[in-house]
């Protein structure tokens, strides 16, 4: 891959106009002229096509797919159009990395919203039985954007132990009665855990992957950004990611993101599979500008993925993803001028937001993302690379 | 709504534990909540609704703590963005800034960061909504440890004197009895022996003088090992989370009251009611603790509201067995 890639890392936020027209709700003329601005500053290739079809909005449920398929295609478009080197469609085709991996699997039985963070929530589920891959669920999906992107695809796809830390268990430990000992019932956990995730890893990650590989896909994202919720289990996360990926050909790589990155270390010494980290820096980092280590206090753990036994590029987050704080060109140049200097490789170094933008409006996520291509450009030349 | 039973034992236990129980923390939201919050932020709806969604979530929830026979009353903190929002927003030097996660759950609050001396000027505006609530009223506070560790720049008597007493004072004038705070720092994380001081100062900070009951509770790890050092600090109850600790590690004459939580939150398997109210029974007659308060082991948040409910609900039916078993 060419030093200082660009490439988002997951999510956009479903359109107003595909939101209301998937749903079978009328879409009002706010939202058509919507998709008309964004599909004209986007180029997007018969965009009146789109703006007929919400017109007749309400739809019946079998033209809903239209919608869907208009909405990766200007997913698509908005990525490209900020200039990025690899895309996808803004998971416009998913309800939401969760819920759409779990809603194709056998075993799991939907329990209702859980909060994230402030207005935040997703649907948690319950595992209630054996999991299975029920069918591929990212190849329709794959298909179809291999038809229209004019970049790079990288498929991002949710991994086995944030599946399994992100779920309830009522299948593999089911019990908790206070009157055994409580090492006893934290060593049933575990054990229910790890059995948990290793069938995730295998029975339900591993065969979509499989699938995927065998349609064309070349780069896949793991996305894992419950790696560390459980600081004793790094193990197992690294185990589940092996199970999932080993002897399978094609780029993998990984997504963490908010957590104690100190945690993964040495545990990710053996996931010498992974040949690209994209990690979340932004959100603890200074607005100043400056390339020095004081002046970088987000990324001092930077080093630490430099110094891995195998040589893993690292995606550098340089998008705080919670705030609609535009980040200037001239601060995302410092943060991976900064990641160089440590690196001392800007091969080593891609450009990325910490994290999927679908809690961003796309003004604010398309604002985002242009300057993280100016930064991307102003730090090669300023490192003499060809841009 | 607090009853009084006398237990037959001999030894050196009181012959009267009073018995409470009460839900702590973030109660989860209900659909109706999720939904109108989330269409307010799109534009969707009116604060009106949001405002008549969250009435209608404090209503069904004091219901179910009067159906469940609990002891105190809570508004759920169902407005509450996090365990600091609100004190954080209330409060000049603070800020609420990037997001860090919430012990290991999938969860995540902004942390406090210190830009000046912080001082909580005002009332917090969600206290407002606890003159709706029956009496007796409960309140949830973080504890200034916990305030000290998940905060940026802020010092753990600082937490107390700048920020918790004054809360605790609006929330007594807003008739709370009952003051809880949530410990799952140091029930997860430990602390540092030269800690505890100010731990203890903190506490003394807050709880001087003040016309409530306060409960500490240690959630999230094995108190075990705290034990010793936690009976001695100068409040009225220390809370145990017996999902992470041993029954029989709790120890025996207790002088300070007793929370145990016995009701697992983040867990959607229903506990039996008599194994649970058989180690709550078990615990109670070997620690012999003037007070007992009943509770989730930790707060109900993490579960989607439906199962939370039910866990409230199962609550009320532990400590009602208990009680029978403790007056047999």
């Amino acid at each position: 891959m060419k030093a200082l890639l660009t490439h988002e890392i997951g999510s956009l936020a479903k359109p107003g106009w595909r939101v209301k027209a998937y749903a079978g709700r009328p879409v009002p003329p706010e939202d058509v002229n919507d998709a008309r601005r964004w599909g004209e500053q986007l180029g997007v290739e018969g965009h009146e096509d789109l703006l007929a079809l919400l017109r007749e909005a309400p739809l019946p449920r079998e033209r809903r797919a239209e919608v869907a398929r208009w909405s990766s295609v200007y997913g698509v478009r908005f990525l490209e159009a900020a200039g990025l080197d690899a895309v996808y469609d803004g998971e416009q085709q998913r309800s939401e990395m969760y819920n759409w991996a779990v809603t194709h699997a056998t075993g799991f039985d939907a329990r209702g919203s859980v909060r994230s963070f402030d207005n935040k929530y997703y649907t948690k589920a319950a595992v209630t039985g054996p999991v299975t891959l029920a069918e591929p669920y990212h190849d329709a999906e794959f298909l179809l954007l291999r038809e229209m992107a004019r970049a790079e695809l990288k498929v991002p796809v949710t991994g086995a132990y944030t599946i399994g830390a992100w779920s309830f268990d009522e299948y593999h430990h089911c019990e908790d009665d206070l009157r055994l000992p409580a090492a006893i019932r934290r060593e049933h956990r575990q054990q229910g855990r790890r059995s948990l995730v290793l069938e995730l890893a295998t029975r339900l990650i591993r065969p979509n992957l499989e699938s995927l590989i065998n349609l064309g896909a070349r780069w896949l994202q793991v996305d894992e950004p419950g790696a560390s919720t459980e600081p004793d289990e790094l193990d197992l996360f690294v185990e589940s990611f092996n199970a999932s990926v080993d002897g399978l050909n094609a780029v993998f790589s990984t997504h963490l993101c908010f957590s104690d990155y100190e945690l993964f270390f040495p545990a990710i010494e053996a996931m010498s599979g992974c040949q690209q980290y994209c990690v979340g820096f932004a959100n603890d980092d200074a607005r100043d500008l400056g390339v020095s280590e004081s002046a970088r206090p987000g990324y001092q753990i930077i080093k630490r993925f430099r110094d891995l036994p195998y040589r893993p590029a690292l995606g550098v987050g340089v998008l705080d993803i919670h705030t609609d704080f535009i980040e200037p060109p001239e601060l995302v140049r410092d943060r991976i001028l900064y990641a160089v200097e440590v690196f001392g490789d800007p091969a080593r170094i891609h450009v990325t937001p910490d994290c999927g933008l679908r809690t961003r409006t796309w003004e604010v996520a398309f604002g985002k993302l242009r300057n993280m291509v100016e930064g991307t450009r102003l730090a090669e030349s300023a490192l003499g690379l060809p841009t | 709504l607090v009853r009084f039973v006398w237990m037959q034992r001999g030894g050196a236990y009181p012959e009267r534990t009073e018995i409470a129980a009460y839900q702590h923390g973030i109660f989860p939201r209900s659909e109706s909540v999720v939904a109108a919050t989330r269409d307010l932020e799109r534009g969707r709806t009116s604060e009106e609704a949001v405002e008549a969604a969250f009435s209608d979530d404090r209503d069904a929830f004091v219901a179910l703590q009067r159906g469940g026979g609990l002891g105190f009353f809570s508004d759920g903190l169902l407005r509450w963005q996090d365990l600091f929002r609100p004190l954080v927003e209330a409060s000049t030097g603070l800020d609420a800034d990037g997001l860090a996660r919430w012990f290991d759950n999938n969860a995540f609050y902004r942390t406090p960061d210190v830009s000046a001396p912080p001082v909580l000027s005002v009332e917090p505006a969600v206290f407002a909504g606890l003159d709706a609530l029956p009496r007796p009223r409960m309140a949830t506070l973080p504890s200034p440890y916990l305030f000290f560790r998940a905060a940026r720049g802020l010092g753990v008597v600082e937490a107390a004197e700048a920020l918790l007493r004054p809360a605790a004072e609006f929330l007594v004038a807003r008739a709370c009895a009952l003051i809880h705070l949530q410990e799952p720092w140091i029930g997860f994380h430990g602390i540092e022996d030269a800690e505890w001081a100010s731990f203890e100062k903190a506490l003394g900070v807050l709880t001087e003088g003040l016309s409530a009951t306060v409960v500490l509770h240690v959630f999230y790890g094995d108190a075990e090992p705290l034990l010793d050092r936690l009976r001695r600090l100068p409040v009225a109850a220390v809370g145990v989370d017996l999902v992470e600790t041993d029954a029989g590690a709790v120890g025996t004459h207790w002088e300070t009251g007793l929370l145990a939580g016995c009701v697992n939150g983040r867990s959607t398997v229903l506990e039996d009611v008599d194994a649970t109210a058989e180690v709550v029974a078990r615990v109670t007659e070997r620690a012999g603790p003037p007070r007992l308060f009943l509770s989730s082991a930790s707060e109900l948040e993490l579960l989607p509201q439906t199962l939370a409910a039910e866990k409230v609900r199962l609550l009320g039916a532990v400590t009602a067995r208990a009680r029978e078993v403790l007056s047999a």
